[in-house]
C-alpha cells in the first residue's frame, strides 16, 4: 500500500516537475514571478481537448498544446514584462501584470468553454492496467511518467548542453555581463518563455488526461502548488525544482492517504511557511531571500 | 432623485467595505512590506466577528472590537517570519497564509460552518456605520502619514539602507504597519460579516485579493486619495457600462496590465505629480531664475 502510494506520488510529482521547472526557469532568468503560468498550463489542456474533440489524434493535440502554450508564454513576456523590465519597480509590477494576464486568459477560456467542465472522450487513452510486484500501474500513468521524463531530459539537454542554454544560464547569472559578451537578452527571454510555456502546456495535457476535468479554473491550484514547490526547491534553481516536485508529489499523495482529508492544503502550506522561515533559499536556492535591498 | 440614489446604495456600501480593505493593503505597501495578506486577515476578522455574534451571542460592537484585535494579533504573529523575508518571498509567504486560513476555514466546519459558510448573522451594520468607519479610516491614514511614522514608512519603502542609516528601525516600523493593516482588515472583515448576513470561505480567496490589489494599484500607492479613486473606478465602471459587468474579470486583467506598464504610479499619484510639477515650473518661470532647470524638473 505504501509502495503503491509512493509510486502514485512519483507520477504526480513528474507532472508537477513539468509545471514547476518552467515556473522556476522564468524566475531564475528574470527574477519575475509569472502568475500567468497557471493560465498557460490550462491553455495546454484546453488546446489538446479541442484538438481531440475536432477529431485529431491525441499526439497531435499534445503537440498543438505544447506549441500554443509556448507561444502564449512568449506573448505574455512581450505584453506584460518587456516594458516593466526597463522600469525600476519590476518585481512588484510583474506580479500584478501577470496576474492581469492570468485573468484575461481565464476569461477567454471561460467564454470558449461556456463555464463548462470538459472531459476527454472515454477512450482517448485506453484503460490498461499493468500489475507487477503487487503494484498497479495504468497505461496512462506510464505515459505520464515517460512523457515527464523525456520532456525534462530534452529541456535539461537544451539548457545544459547547447549554446542557447549557456546563454540562458549566463543571463540568469548576470544579465549585464552576458550582454557584454554578446548575448541578446530579448531573444534569450523569448526562448526561455517558450520553453517554460511549452513545459506548462505539456503538464496541462497530462493533468487533463489524468483527472479528466478541464475547466477555466484548473490552473489556480497548480499555481499555488508551484509556489510551494519552488520555495522548497529554491527559487531559480532547476535541479531544485525537479527534486522538490518529486518530494512534493509523494508528500501530497501520502498526506491525502494518511492525513484527515481537508487538512492536506493546510499541511502543505504550513510546511512551506516553515521552510521560508527556517531556510528561505530552499534546497538548492541562492542566498538572497533575506538580504537588505535598495530601492524597489 | 432619492430613488436613483437609493438604487445605488448597495453599490455605495460595497464601495465603503472594499475601500477599507484597500487601505489595509495600501498601508503595508506604503511601508515597503510586500504583503498580500489583507484578504486572509479580513477572513480572520470576519469569522471572529461572525462566530462571536452567532454562536456565542456577543453584541456586535464587542465582536467588532474583537475582530480588529484578532486581525492585529494574527498580523503581529505573521510579521515575525515576514520580517526575515524580502520582496517576492513576502508575497509568496502571505499567499500561503491566505491558503492556510482558507483551508482551515473549510476544515473546521463545526466552528465556521465549513464550505457552507456561516449563516444567519444579524444585520447590524448599515450605510451610516460604514460611512463613519470610512471617514475614520481615511482620517487615521491621513494622521499616520502626516506624522513621523508616515515619513519613516516612506523612507523605508524608498531605500531601506538609507532609512536604517538615519536611525529608522525597519523591522519595528514594518511590523507596526502590518499590525495596523491587520487590525483594519479584521475590522472591515467583521463589518462585512455584519452587513451581509452570511460568510463563505470562498469569499476571501484569490479573486478578492486581485480586486483589492487592483484598487490600490490603479488608484495610486503613495497618496491617501489613491485607494478611493481606484476603488471607485473599478466598482463603478461595470455599473455604468452594463456589458462590462459580464466581463468584470477581463476588465480587471486588462486594466492591471495597462496600468502597471503605462501608468505605474496609478491615476491619483500621476495626476498629483503632474499638478505639482506644473505649479513648480510656473512659480519658477515667474521668478525668472534658471528657466532651463525649471523646464527639466
Amino acid at each position: 500500500m505504501l509502495l503503491q502510494q509512493l509510486l502514485n506520488g512519483l507520477v504526480v510529482g513528474g507532472v508537477y516537475a513539468l509545471f514547476a521547472v518552467g515556473f522556476n526557469l522564468i524566475f531564475g532568468v528574470q527574477r519575475f514571478l509569472n502568475l500567468a503560468h497557471g493560465a498557460v498550463f490550462m491553455t495546454g489542456a484546453f488546446v489538446a481537448y479541442y484538438t481531440v474533440e475536432a477529431g485529431g489524434p491525441l499526439v497531435l493535440g499534445f503537440l498543438a498544446a505544447v506549441v500554443s502554450a509556448g507561444l502564449l508564454s512568449v506573448l505574455i513576456e512581450i505584453v506584460c514584462f518587456r516594458r516593466l523590465r526597463k522600469s525600476g519597480d519590476a518585481e512588484f509590477g510583474a506580479i500584478l501584470s501577470s496576474m492581469g494576464a492570468s485573468l484575461v486568459i481565464m476569461t477567454v477560456w471561460q467564454w470558449i468553454s461556456q463555464t463548462q467542465v470538459v472531459r476527454f472522450p472515454f477512450d482517448t487513452v485506453p484503460v490498461v492496467i499493468f500489475r507487477f510486484w503487487g503494484l498497479r500501474v495504468s497505461l496512462l500513468q506510464v505515459i505520464m511518467i515517460v512523457a515527464a521524463v523525456v520532456i525534462v531530459m530534452i529541456m535539461a539537454w537544451f539548457i545544459y548542453r547547447t549554446s542557447f542554454g549557456r546563454q540562458v544560464r549566463a543571463v540568469t547569472d548576470n544579465e549585464k555581463a552576458a550582454m557584454l559578451v554578446g548575448v541578446n537578452p530579448n531573444r534569450t527571454y523569448n526562448m526561455t518563455y517558450f520553453i517554460s510555456g511549452a513545459l506548462a502546456g505539456a503538464a496541462g495535457v497530462l493533468v487533463g488526461l489524468a483527472f479528466n476535468n478541464i475547466n477555466y479554473m484548473m490552473g489556480e491550484p497548480y499555481l499555488l502548488f508551484g509556489f510551494a514547490i519552488i520555495i522548497l526547491g529554491g527559487l531559480g534553481s532547476i535541479p531544485g525544482a525537479l527534486l522538490a516536485s518529486l518530494i512534493f508529489g509523494m508528500v501530497q499523495t501520502l498526506s491525502i492517504a494518511y492525513l484527515p482529508s481537508g487538512l492536506t492544503t493546510a499541511f502543505i502550506f504550513s510546511a512551506m511557511f516553515l521552510i521560508l522561515l527556517v531556510k528561505p533559499t530552499g534546497l538548492m536556492g541562492r542566498e538572497e531571500a533575506g538580504s537588505l535591498r535598495g530601492r524597489r | 432623485m432619492t430613488n436613483v440614489l437609493l438604487g445605488y446604495q448597495p453599490l455605495f456600501d460595497l464601495f465603503l467595505l472594499h475601500l477599507g480593505m484597500a487601505y489595509s493593503q495600501w498601508l503595508v505597501l506604503r511601508a515597503g512590506v510586500f504583503s498580500l495578506a489583507t484578504v486572509g486577515l479580513a477572513a480572520v476578522g470576519a469569522y471572529t466577528g461572525g462566530i462571536l455574534v452567532v454562536t456565542l451571542g456577543f453584541p456586535a460592537p464587542v465582536a467588532l472590537l474583537a475582530a480588529a484585535l484578532a486581525g492585529g494579533i494574527v498580523a503581529l504573529g505573521l510579521s515575525v517570519p515576514l520580517a526575515r523575508l524580502r520582496g517576492v518571498y513576502q508575497a509568496i509567504a502571505t499567499v500561503a497564509f491566505i491558503q492556510i486560513v482558507l483551508s482551515l476555514n473549510i476544515y473546521a466546519a463545526g466552528l465556521t460552518g465549513g464550505p457552507q459558510g456561516l449563516n444567519g448573522i444579524p444585520k447590524t451594520v448599515g450605510t451610516l456605520t460604514l460611512l463613519i468607519a470610512g471617514i475614520l479610516t481615511v482620517y487615521l491614514m491621513y494622521a499616520i502619514m502626516s506624522s513621523r511614522l508616515g515619513r519613516a514608512f516612506d523612507a523605508i519603502r524608498q531605500n531601506e539602507a538609507v532609512a536604517a542609516s538615519l536611525g529608522v528601525s525597519i523591522v519595528r516600523h514594518q511590523t507596526l504597519a502590518f499590525v495596523i493593516s491587520g487590525a483594519l482588515a479584521g475590522t472591515y472583515g467583521a463589518l462585512e460579516a455584519f452587513h451581509s448576513y452570511a460568510l463563505a470561505p470562498s469569499q476571501f480567496a484569490f479573486p478578492f485579493l486581485i480586486a483589492v490589489l487592483s484598487y490600490v494599484v490603479l488608484g495610486g500607492r503613495n497618496t491617501i486619495i489613491g485607494p478611493i479613486i481606484g476603488t471607485a473606478i473599478l466598482l463603478i465602471l461595470p455599473e455604468i457600462a452594463r456589458p462590462l459587468a459580464e466581463a468584470r474579470m477581463l476588465v480587471y486583467g486588462l486594466l492591471l496590465i495597462l496600468v502597471i506598464n503605462y501608468l505605474p504610479r496609478g491615476i491619483a499619484d500621476t495626476l498629483i505629480e503632474r499638478a505639482r510639477a506644473r505649479r513648480l515650473s510656473a512659480r519658477l518661470a515667474k521668478s525668472d531664475t534658471a528657466p532651463t532647470t525649471a523646464a527639466r524638473s
